[in-house]
């Protein structure tokens, strides 16, 4: 084949016409950017009780559906009924797509929701989408995720400390173990900042045995759907199974599917799983999962609904504009599976106490 | 602008019907009245549909993205290939300009060269193994999809910790949030609706409407589309302008990547991962043919547009994830019908007057 010249010539022809582009305009002054949130010490406590929201109206925006928000929506419209707020909605349709997740806010905003919650599809990104909305005067909440990196441009993040719930998970797994043995991680999407905070936190946990126990391998991107974790488990079981002392599943669907294949198996490995699908409830009731790590997305609706009401009414601010707050997570095990939601109740009650007394300043 | 072009030795039939054909039969024609009448419709619904900053800015900033993809898509098609690799080609050129941007500390038109060169790079490859094996396009590019999905994956793996690539050039924000409202003549300023990353797609659909309308280069491509064994007796190197359609489709793919980083604020490995449905839904509505031979640049935006519109106006009516789809699907099905009926009622009218 001849070397292509016209191609060639075309190529770097348009190319140089996109650069040139970007160079070619002049701009006005860039507008002033949002205005941060004065930190001032102001009487707090009772100053959170929220006077009147009924001109609140708090959008709950998930990355795209998935199990784990259906909490959102009651905990939301409770959080309205009890707060009397102007309205609370619970919008899934961001298809975990950045880009649809911004229009997405773009268009409830457009629609009157001046409160947003948001759990961030790209933890990279959501930054750039919190100063967006902040610019326009609404305030944020990052919940069920913070963003990557050291910074959060929301009010405040609330959300599992993902490091630590994994931590906790591969703790109970090794302990369970016997303190020693070879461990599997089945995580989610590898080339996500949330992931990446799980494998550190397991990493940590086998670290910390000493060399007793041995991380076999770490499997990730099976978390799309319930029937490729199942392949995954499956095929990890017939290669490995023999070796496989302990499983820590620290996505949903892997966490489902860990807990079928050891029951229909009869494997000997311990199963750790996540979040509390009836499935992996009963597992645990059977002894087939030997415990869970149970978060708390009601807490995350219903505190930051209320906590977003009190900014949107400039009844209070944030002491701190970005703090990071855990929303708790749990070890459930047989022994406390019948009330471990007591637990997470509690958690919520001190989490409203810490944000009145700590994170907020009203008056 | 001229952008649709149907080469006149291919089918001269076509063309001498066109002319006999009212004008209201024209597929672009009809797809500008259906989103203008569609945005008036929302536009009734939910006033807040012309909300300049937050509606219409943050969907034509969608439509100029997607519209890019769905031209890299357009280009293939019109040699009567596919390319299946068009999300991961962007993934691929964001990645580099990422990588210039991160380790390299790049100015911003440096990164953009480089995300274009490795886009045209990757597409020239992908385009050379099609042309001098034979295989179809369909099996290259989908093997080319899994090489660089796992390739993009790793790289962001190793190279970064949060598998995204977070510096950011100075000049980027700008083009992010910047409208045509921020760009001046004198006290004459633009509408705060256009954003300014649209400037991208205006000037590869320029550039490609020059390319198809106006060159002989842009013939030969649409002719090896037609009829590749045609093309070949016809003295046309098929071999090269099959290259350079999937150099085009790679660099525009790559484009897109960029363009989609910069409006969500980093460049991770997932760009591109929604792109393949919507880069053939905007061509093929377009009226571009999937067999090759007959493209359209300005039905490409249109028919990315109708998508755009429609789903924004979903949105603000509230529709819920359950029902959007399959309302998206019904006015889109409704959409392709109607065009099908115009050409039908308006062929019965040619006839009965003939």
């Amino acid at each position: 084949m001849h070397f292509p010249t016209r191609s060639v010539l075309s190529g770097v022809l348009t190319a140089a016409l996109l650069a040139a582009g970007t160079a070619a305009c002049t701009y006005r002054n860039a507008p002033a950017p949002a205005t941060g949130q004065a930190s001032t010490a102001g009487r707090t406590g009772d100053g959170a009780d929220l006077a009147d929201g009924s001109g609140t109206k708090v959008a709950l925006v998930p990355g795209g559906a998935h199990p784990y928000f259906q909490p959102w929506k009651t905990a939301g419209a409770a959080a309205k009924k009890t707060y009397g707020l102007g309205d609370v909605t619970f919008d899934e349709t961001a298809e975990w797509d950045q880009q649809k997740q911004n229009n997405l806010l773009s268009t409830l905003a457009a629609r009157g929701y001046n409160a947003f919650g948001v759990f961030g599809v790209s933890p990279t990104d959501i930054n750039t989408t919190f100063a967006d909305l902040k610019s326009q005067g609404f305030p944020v909440a990052s919940l069920g995720s913070c963003p990557a990196g050291d910074t959060d441009e929301a009010d405040f993040c609330l959300s599992t400390d993902v490091e630590l719930a994994a931590y906790k998970a591969a703790k109970a797994a090794i302990e369970a173990m016997g303190g020693k043995g070879t461990l599997v991680h089945l995580t989610g999407n590898n080339v996500d900042a949330n992931t990446q905070l799980r494998i550190k936190g397991v990493a940590r946990a086998v670290k910390e045995s000493g060399g007793k126990v041995k991380l076999l391998q770490t499997v990730t991107d099976i978390d799309t759907d319930l029937q490729t974790a199942q392949k995954a488990v499956s095929d990890l079981m017939a290669a490995k199974g023999g070796q496989i002392t302990g499983i820590v599943a620290t996505a949903y669907n892997p966490a489902v599917a860990a807990a079928d294949a050891v029951k229909s198996s009869g494997s000997k490995a311990k199963v750790i799983a996540i979040d509390d699908d009836a499935k992996i409830l009963s597992g645990i009731r059977q002894g087939t999962v030997t415990a869970t790590v149970v978060q708390n997305p009601t807490g995350q609706a219903e505190i930051g609904t209320w906590a977003l009401a009190l900014l949107q009414t400039k009844q209070c601010t944030m002491r701190d504009p970005g703090v990071k707050v855990d929303s708790g997570s749990f070890v459930v095990t047989k022994a406390n599976v019948a009330d471990y939601d007591k637990a997470r109740q509690e958690k919520t009650k001190q989490l409203k106490t810490e944000f009145a007394d700590k994170y907020l300043s009203c008056g | 602008m001229t952008t649709s072009v149907s080469p006149p030795e291919t089918v001269p039939e076509e063309k001498a019907a066109a002319h006999r054909m009212p004008f209201w039969v024209n597929q672009r024609l009809g797809l500008l009245v259906l989103v203008i009448a569609l945005s008036i419709l929302f536009g009734v619904l939910r006033p807040a549909f012309l909300d300049q900053r937050l509606v219409l800015f943050p969907l034509l900033r969608d439509v100029a993205t997607l519209t890019v993809v769905a031209l890299a898509q357009m280009v293939a098609l019109s040699v009567g290939h596919m390319n299946l690799a068009v999300g991961r080609m962007a993934a691929f050129g964001a990645m580099f300009a990422g990588l210039g941007y991160d380790k390299l500390h790049l100015p911003m038109q440096a990164g953009l060269l480089l995300c274009l060169a490795a886009g045209a790079a990757i597409g020239a490859v992908t385009g050379w193994l099609i042309a001098r094996t034979g295989v179809s396009s369909f099996v290259v590019t989908l093997a080319m999809d899994f090489a660089l999905l796992g390739l993009v994956s790793l790289m962001y793996s190793a190279l970064t910790e949060d598998a995204a690539f977070t510096t950011r050039p100075a000049g980027i924000d700008a083009l992010r949030s910047y409208s045509l409202a921020d760009i001046c003549a004198g006290p004459i300023c633009g509408s705060p609706a256009v954003p300014q990353l649209a400037q991208f797609t205006v000037l590869a659909m320029l550039g490609l409407g020059f390319l198809y309308g106006g060159t002989r280069i842009g013939r030969e491509l649409l002719l090896t589309g037609a009829n590749p064994a045609a093309a070949e007796l016809s003295g046309i190197p098929t071999g090269r302008r099959v290259l350079l359609a999937h150099t085009l489709s790679g660099l525009l793919a790559a484009l897109a990547g960029f363009m989609a980083a910069a409006g969500t604020g980093t460049f991770r490995a997932s760009i591109g991962d929604d792109f393949m449905l919507p880069s053939f839904l905007g061509a093929v509505l377009g009226g571009t043919l999937l067999t090759g031979g007959v493209v359209s640049v300005l039905g490409t935006l249109l028919g990315t547009a109708l998508v755009g519109v429609i789903r924004k106006g979903l949105d603000l009516l509230g529709v819920g994830l359950e029902s959007l789809n399959i309302y998206l699907g019904c006015i889109l099905l409704l959409a392709l019908s109607a065009d099908r009926i115009r050409t039908v009622v308006s062929y019965r009218k040619v006839v009965r007057s003939t």
